[in-house]
C-alpha cells in the first residue's frame, strides 16, 4: 500500500542521482603558432612558450609520475582576452572554459601567496619579494628579509599546507596562488580556483637533478615578467655549480661517503638518483648507495648499512642530528662508523632561522652551486681553502 | 442447555519436536496429537527437559518441528502468513532484552502492530482494544509508568496485557508464573483464567507449579518420556499419570489431596 | 505505538534551534564578515566585498549543508543501531563501515608506494570519493554476506568489529612502507572535513542522504517492535530477517556516502540518538527519527562553528571537535539523570 510508494520514490531518486552525475573532460591539444620558446636546459618539469598575446607555462611534472600537463596563459595588462584574430583563433576565455588552459593570469603579479619555502628564494632574487602577501606555515621561513616582512604583519598566516584556511586565502585575494601537492587533490585549492583565484602548480620538488631544481627560478620570472633576470641569475648559478663540478673532475681519490640515520628501527638515506646524491657525485665523492633506485628515501636494516658503510669516509647529514654526543646517546651503533670515530660528520641542521625554519629546505634546491661548495671543501679541502661553507658545518662534540 | 459449536483453535497431528543440527535430529518428544477448542484454560507441565519450551516455542511458531502438522483454527501453520498469524496467535515469553525505557501504555500499544498500517498509526478501534487490555490485567493505573518502575508481578501482567491488546483467538505463555511470590502466583493465574474464559480464548501456558495447574486448569498436557498426555486433570489423576511423573523415590503424589507429598 | 504525551513541542523547539544555529554557523568563520553582508548574500543583495559574497555563498553555505546533512545522516544511523543490536554503544560504525572507507582510502592515498603504482591523478577529484565509497561498500556486501548466513545479530556486531579490527591493520602496514607526504595526505582526511566540497558533491550526498532517511521511515513501525527483542517482534508479524537486510543497507548507505565526501566523523551517530533520548525520554521511533535528524544537524553545526575557531586563521580537525564537545555532554546528562535512558 503506501509503503510501495516510498519505495518507488526511492528508486525514482536514486536512479535520478546517478543520471546527474558529469564528468570531467580534459581536452590536450592547443593548436597555435609559437613566436618562440625560452631555453630551459635542466629543468624537465616545465616549459615557457611565448605566444602573440600571451606566454603559456606549461608545467608537465607538478606531482611524481603524473602525465598531466597544466598550462597557464599569462597575459600582461592590457592586453585582450577576447580577441580572436588569425594568429590566435580560439580566444583565451573560450579556452579555459573548454579546459584547454587551467587558468589565465595577469603578469606581472602585483601580490602571491606562494606554499612552499623553496618558493621564497626565487622572490628574493628576483627583487619581488614583496609581493608575496600569504604563506601557510609562516614559522618555516628562515630568510631574514622575509622574516622582516612577517614581523611587520604583511605577510598572512594561512594554516597548513594540507588544509589552507579557505576564507582566509579568499579575503586576501591574491593574484595568484602558487601551490605543490602530493597529487591534485587539493579541496582548499580546488575552493580558491572556484573564487576565481588562479593556482599555479609548482612542482620544482619532483626535479631530481640539482640544476633542474635551481631553474624553477625562470617559473618566477615569467610570472613577474622577469625572464630576462631569471635568466642571467640562473646562468651565474650554473656557471659557479660548473666550475666547482669541474674541479673536482680529475681528483685522484674519491672519498666514500654515507648518509642518513635510523628512525626507529630502520635506517632511510638518499637513493642513488636523488638529488643529494647527485651533489656528492658531483662534489667527487663516492655515494656508497649511488646504485640505489627509487623514489623518496630507501628505508634499510642498521646491519646493511653498518656491512656496507661502516668504513665510510664522511658521513653527510645523518638525519635532524647535530652532535657526536647525542649520537651516540640516540643509538651506540652510531659510534662503529669511522666517519663517527675520525669526526668526519656534517650537518645542515645547525642553520635555522628565528622561528627554527630549516635553512637548507628553503635555499639548498635554490642554490646548488653554494650546496655544491659546501661538499667539495670537506670532501676535498685542498680544492675550496679559502671558502667559508654555507650551509653544512661540522659535529659539534 | 443449547451446545455450542466447539471450535478447535489449535490442534496437531502427529508431532514431533526437538532441535536439527548438522550431525542429526534430535528429538525430544513425538507423536504428539492435540486439539483444543477455545475458551480453555490449559497448562504444559513436564520434569526439568521434558521438552516445555520446545513445545512452546514449536507451536508458537518460533521453532520449527521435525515432523508433523500444526493447525490454528483448522489452518496448518507455514500456510499463514506472518501478519496474519500474529492476529489469531499472541505469546507471552520469559528472558526477553525489553527496552525498559518503555511506558506501559507504549509497551501495551505494540501489541496492536498487527493491525496498523505501515507506518504503524493507531486507530479508535487499536485503541479501544489498549485501554480494555489494560482494565482486563488491572494495570490502567500503571498507563503512565516506565517499565524499569515496575514490580515484577506488575511487569508480568503489562506483558500479558501487550498479548491481550493483540486480540489473539490464541494465548501461549512460557512459564509465566516463574519467578513470582505466590500471591503474583495467584493473581496472574486468575488473570489468565479469566482471559480464557471470560474471552474465550484457548490460554496454553507451561509451568512448574503442577499443584496450582491441577488446581486451575480446565485440560493439561504432561509431556514424559517423550510423550505428550493431554487431558483434564481429575482425569490425569485417575489414570496415575502423575504417579510416575518424578522419576525420585522421595516424591509421590497423594490422588486424595491432589498434591505431591514428600517421603 | 501510542506514546503518553505529545512531543510536539520539543520538536518544534528543535526545529527553532536547527535555524538559529544554521545562522550563526554561516555568520562566523576565519574571516568577519559583517551579518548584513552574510543577510545580503543569501538574499542576493549588496555586499561590501566580492569575496564576502563568495565566501557566504561559496564557502560557508556548502559547509552548513553539509554539516546538517552529516549530522543528521550520522544521527540516525546511530539510532537504527542502537535499536537493531539492542546495544547502547552500538553506533554507525559498529559494521565496519568507517574501517572499509580508510582502507579504501588508504590504497589510494598510501597504496601507490607500496604496489609501485604512481599516479592516482588518473581519478582526477573523485578518486578519493570512490575509493572511500568503494572500501564502504566492499564491507557491507561482507556484512550482508555473513548477516544471510548468521541468525544471530549479536555475531554481526562482533564480525563488524573484526573487519575494522583488519582493516585497521592493513592501513598500519601501508603506512609503515609510505612516504611522509602521503601519510600526511591520509591522516587529514581522517581528521574529516566539512569544507571546500563542491555544489556537485553535495548533490550526490543529498540523493544518498534521502535515499537513506526514506529506506528508514519504511521501517520505523518494525524498530519499535524490535524495541521487545526479534523475538516479540516476530510473533508481531514482523519479517524479522527483511527488516534488518533494509536496516543494513539504510545505515550503509547513510554511513557510507556521508564518510565518502567528508571523511570518518566519529562521535555524532553514537552520541546524538542518547542525547535526545535524555531530552525526550521516548522509545518511539517515530517521534525519535524526527528529534535525531534535529538534533544531529544541531549539534554537527555547532561543532563545526567550533572548529572553525572563529576569527583565527587556524581551524580545528572536526572530528576532534565532535568528541572534545560532546563527549562532556553526554558525560553531564548522564551523571546530573542518574539513569541511562535506553
Amino acid at each position: 500500500m503506501k509503503k510501495s510508494y516510498l519505495y518507488i520514490l526511492l528508486l525514482l531518486f536514486l536512479f535520478t542521482g546517478i543520471m546527474s552525475c558529469k564528468k570531467d573532460e580534459k581536452e590536450t591539444i592547443l593548436e597555435t603558432p609559437m613566436e618562440q620558446e625560452f631555453t630551459v636546459d635542466y629543468a624537465t618539469g616545465f616549459t615557457i612558450k611565448e605566444f602573440p598575446e600571451y606566454t603559456l607555462l606549461e608545467v608537465s611534472g607538478a606531482f611524481p609520475g603524473t602525465e598531466n600537463v597544466y598550462r597557464y596563459a599569462l597575459v600582461k595588462e592590457g592586453a585582450s582576452l577576447q580577441k580572436s584574430s588569425d594568429s590566435n583563433p580560439e580566444s583565451l576565455t573560450s579556452l579555459l572554459a573548454s579546459n584547454k588552459i587551467d587558468a589565465i593570469i595577469k603578469v606581472p603579479l602585483q601580490s602571491v601567496v606562494v606554499t612552499s619555502t623553496t618558493h621564497i628564494p626565487s622572490l628574493e632574487m628576483l627583487g619581488v619579494d614583496q609581493t608575496l602577501t600569504g604563506f601557510p606555515n609562516l614559522d618555516y621561513i628562515s630568510s631574514e628579509q622575509t622574516r622582516k616582512r612577517i614581523d611587520a604583519g604583511q605577510i598572512k598566516e594561512l594554516g597548513q599546507n594540507e588544509a589552507i584556511n579557505t576564507e582566509v586565502a579568499i579575503d586576501l585575494n591574491p593574484d595568484a596562488v602558487i601551490g605543490f601537492g602530493v597529487d591534485g587533490q587539493n579541496n582548499s585549492l580546488n575552493s580558491l580556483e572556484k573564487a576565481g583565484i588562479p593556482v599555479l602548480y609548482n612542482g620544482d620538488w619532483v626535479e631530481k637533478s640539482p640544476l633542474g631544481k635551481a631553474e624553477w627560478i625562470k617559473f618566477f620570472g615569467a610570472l613577474y615578467g622577469k625572464s630576462k633576470e631569471a635568466d642571467s641569475i640562473f646562468k651565474s648559478i650554473e656557471t659557479g655549480y660548473l666550475t666547482t663540478k669541474q674541479l673536482t673532475q680529475n681528483v685522484t681519490k674519491r672519498p666514500t661517503v654515507l648518509s642518513g640515520a635510523m628512525y626507529k628501527d630502520v635506517w632511510y638515506l638518499p637513493h642513488g638518483e636523488s638529488w643529494p646524491a647527485q651533489l656528492i657525485e658531483d662534489a667527487g665523492g663516492d655515494y656508497l648507495w649511488k646504485d640505489t633506485q627509487g623514489t623518496g628515501s630507501i628505508g634499510l636494516s642498521i646491519e646493511s648499512v653498518l656491512d656496507k658503510g661502516q668504513n665510510a669516509d664522511f658521513w653527510i647529514a645523518p638525519g635532524q642530528f647535530g652532535s657526536y654526543s647525542r649520537l651516540a646517546e640516540a643509538n651506540p651503533v652510531y659510534a662503529q662508523f669511522d666517519a663517527f670515530k675520525n669526526k668526519k660528520t656534517y650537518t645542515f641542521t645547525t642553520k635555522k632561522g628565528a622561528t627554527g625554519g630549516m635553512l637548507y629546505y628553503e635555499l639548498a634546491p635554490n642554490r646548488p652551486d653554494l650546496v655544491l661548495k659546501d661538499l667539495v671543501y670537506y670532501l676535498h679541502p685542498e680544492l675550496l681553502p679559502d671558502y667559508q661553507p654555507y650551509f653544512y658545518t661540522p659535529f659539534e662534540d | 442447555m443449547e451446545s455450542q459449536p466447539i471450535h478447535t483453535v489449535l490442534s496437531t497431528e502427529n508431532l514431533s519436536i526437538g532441535y536439527s543440527s548438522k550431525q542429526g535430529d534430535t528429538m525430544i518428544a513425538s507423536n504428539i496429537d492435540l486439539a483444543i477448542p477455545q475458551g480453555q484454560l490449559v497448562g504444559l507441565v513436564g520434569i526439568n527437559g521434558a521438552g516445555k519450551s520446545t513445545l512452546i516455542r514449536t507451536l508458537a511458531g518460533l521453532q520449527s518441528s521435525l515432523s508433523g502438522n500444526i493447525s490454528l483454527n483448522e489452518t496448518l501453520i507455514p500456510n499463514i502468513e506472518p501478519q496474519a498469524l500474529a492476529r489469531q496467535l499472541s505469546v507471552v515469553l520469559t528472558g526477553q532484552a525489553i527496552s525498559k525505557n518503555l511506558s506501559v501504555l507504549e509497551l501495551v500499544s505494540l501489541g496492536r502492530q498487527p493491525y496498523t498500517n505501515w507506518f504503524g498509526s493507531l486507530s479508535e478501534s487499536d485503541l479501544q482494544s489498549i485501554t480494555s487490555a489494560l482494565k482486563a490485567t488491572d494495570t490502567e493505573t500503571l498507563k503512565n509508568k516506565k517499565c524499569y518502575e515496575l514490580s515484577d508481578g506488575q511487569l508480568q501482567r503489562v506483558l500479558i496485557a501487550r498479548a491481550l491488546a493483540q486480540d489473539t483467538a490464541m494465548m501461549i505463555l512460557d512459564e509465566p508464573m516463574t519467578h513470582l511470590d505466590l500471591h503474583h502466583k495467584a493473581s496472574v493465574l486468575k488473570l489468565l483464567t479469566n482471559i480464557a474464559h471470560e474471552q474465550q480464548k484457548l490460554v496454553l501456558f507451561s509451568t512448574h507449579d503442577i499443584e496450582l495447574a491441577i488446581a486451575q486448569c480446565d485440560q493439561m498436557i504432561v509431556l514424559q518420556n517423550g510423550k505428550a498426555i493431554i487431558n483434564t486433570p481429575k482425569q490425569l489423576i485417575q489414570k496415575g499419570v502423575f504417579d510416575a511423573l518424578f522419576p525420585s523415590e522421595n516424591v509421590r503424589f497423594d490422588s486424595k489431596a491432589g498434591r505431591f507429598v514428600i517421603g | 505505538m501510542k506514546t503518553n504525551r505529545s512531543y510536539t513541542i520539543p520538536l518544534i523547539a528543535l526545529a527553532i534551534g536547527l535555524v538559529c544555529c544554521f545562522f550563526i554557523n554561516i555568520s562566523l568563520g576565519s574571516v568577519a564578515i559583517p551579518l548584513s553582508d552574510v543577510f545580503n548574500s543569501l538574499v542576493g543583495g549588496e555586499v561590501s566585498k566580492s569575496s564576502s559574497e563568495f565566501i557566504i555563498h561559496d564557502y560557508r553555505l556548502p559547509k552548513a549543508i553539509m554539516a546538517i546533512m552529516t549530522g543528521s545522516g550520522l544521527a540516525v544511523t546511530g539510532l537504527l543501531m542502537q535499536t537493531l543490536f539492542r546495544n547502547p554503544l552500538a553506533g554507525p560504525f559498529v559494521l565496519g563501515i568507517s574501517s572499509g572507507a580508510s582502507l579504501g582510502v588508504a590504497l589510494f592515498i598510501l597504496g601507490g608506494t607500496a604496489f609501485g603504482i604512481t599516479s592516482t591523478m588518473a581519478f582526477g577529484k573523485w578518486g578519493l570519493i570512490i575509493a572511500s565509497a568503494t572500501g564502504s561498500f566492499l564491507v557491507f556486501l561482507i556484512v550482508l554476506g555473513v548477516a544471510s548466513r548468521v541468525r544471530d545479530t549479536m555475531a554481526l556486531l562482533i564480525i563488524g568489529l573484526m573487519v575494522g579490527s583488519l582493516t585497521s591493520a592493513v592501513v598500519s602496514v601501508l603506512s609503515y612502507f609510505s612516504k611522509a607526504e602521503e601519510l600526511q595526505q591520509y591522516i587529514f582526511w581522517s581528521f574529516g572535513s566539512l569544507g571546500d566540497v563542491s555544489w556537485q558533491s553535495i548533490r550526490l550526498l543529498f540523493y544518498c542522504f534521502i535515499a537513506g532517511l526514506i529506506l528508514a521511515m519504511t521501517h520505523l513501525k518494525e524498530l519499535n517492535a524490535l524495541l521487545l527483542g526479534d523475538t516479540y517482534a516476530k510473533t508481531l508479524g514482523v519479517n524479522y530477517t527483511r527488516s534488518r537486510f533494509v536496516i543494513i543497507i539504510a545505515t550503509s548507505l547513510l554511513a557510507g556516502s556521508i564518510t565518502a565526501f567528508a571523511g570518518p566523523i566519529a562521535f555524532i551517530g553514537l552520541a546524538v540518538p542518547h542525547l535526545i533520548r535524555q531530552i525526550i525520554p521516548t522509545s518511539n521511533h517515530r517521534i525519535l527519527f524526527p528529534a535525531v535528524i534535529l538534533g544531529g544537524a544541531i549539534l554537527m553545526l555547532i561543532c563545526d562553528t567550533i572548529a572553525q575557531v572563529p576569527l583565527s586563521e587556524y581551524t580545528l580537525p572536526i572530528n576532534a571537535v565532535t568528541a572534545l564537545v560532546g563527549a562532556p555532554v553526554v558525560i553531564w546528562l548522564l551523571v546530573r539523570k542518574k539513569k541511562l535512558v535506553f
